[in-house]
């Protein structure tokens, strides 16, 4: 919900200040594309399995 | 219990992808990494209900994240990381040439530093996350998070053999808009 402006307001912050790892750093570059490959990866359908299998355990709605 | 709402699912498939990469900077290992992702999403959905809707869902999950690396760690008494033996073969330093660095000699020095220290400077450099948010997710002072990246960022360009670091900035960038659009 907020993860992509999170990241995109703290990079926009950060190339405005000089951040020491922000754009203009060498290290902040390696880091995104390092995490950046990490992200994009493919998530394995176990995932998705999982979820759908918490969800069917999961108790029914009770009224509070 | 109240049942889980179909948007909480929702937004936990989506952060399966950081979930996934934070992990791995962690544990710096795909299975484990993917055992972790397993068991936050089933400590996540067990104790939906402490989630405050309107806040930081990501942040949320990476301290659970977190707190399970750890506690994993501590009850497997510290499997510690290999960290000078085969990771620091297997690095044989290059040296950075005009800030051409290899991604995977980058990885490898990553790999080198203390777990606290490389959490934190992913957290900041790479998740996106604030000096505050970083701080809560660690449970611990700002200061030491901010601390904790900048002995981070020495210590990779010590390895790396980067000096000066910002000496890169506006020209580097240049060079590789002007390097692709030559390609």
């Amino acid at each position: 919900m907020t993860k992509d402006n999170t990241a995109g307001a703290a990079n926009r912050r950060r190339a405005a200040s000089g951040d020491p790892l922000g754009p203009n750093s060498e290290i902040g570059r390696k880091l995104k594309q390092y995490y950046d490959e990490l992200v994009s990866d493919n998530v394995p359908d176990r995932f998705a399995q999982l979820l759908s299998q918490l969800e069917q355990a999961q108790p029914a709605r009770k009224k509070d | 219990m109240a049942a889980v709402s179909q948007s909480f699912k929702t937004d936990l498939l989506g952060s399966i992808p950081s979930l996934r990469a934070f992990a791995v900077s962690l544990t710096q290992n795909a299975d484990k990494a993917d055992d972790l992702v397993q068991e936050t999403l089933v400590k996540a959905w067990d104790k939906h209900e402490s989630f405050e809707p309107g806040t930081n869902l990501k942040a949320w999950l990476f301290t659970i994240l977190r707190n399970e690396f750890y506690s994993q760690m501590r009850k497997r008494g510290r499997e510690v990381q290999d960290s000078d033996g085969i990771m620091t073969a297997r690095l044989a330093v290059h040296p950075a040439q005009h800030g051409q660095l290899d991604l995977k000699d980058f990885r490898s020095a990553l790999e080198q530093l203390p777990e606290d220290q490389r959490e934190a400077i992913i957290l900041i450099g790479a998740s996106g996350f604030s000096y505050e948010e970083a701080a809560e997710i660690c449970g611990c002072a700002v200061g030491t998070i901010k601390s904790r990246v900048s002995r981070a960022r020495t210590r990779l360009q010590e390895i790396l053999k980067i000096s000066g670091d910002d000496e890169f900035g506006p020209d580097a960038i240049s060079a590789q808009v002007t390097g692709s659009n030559a390609a």
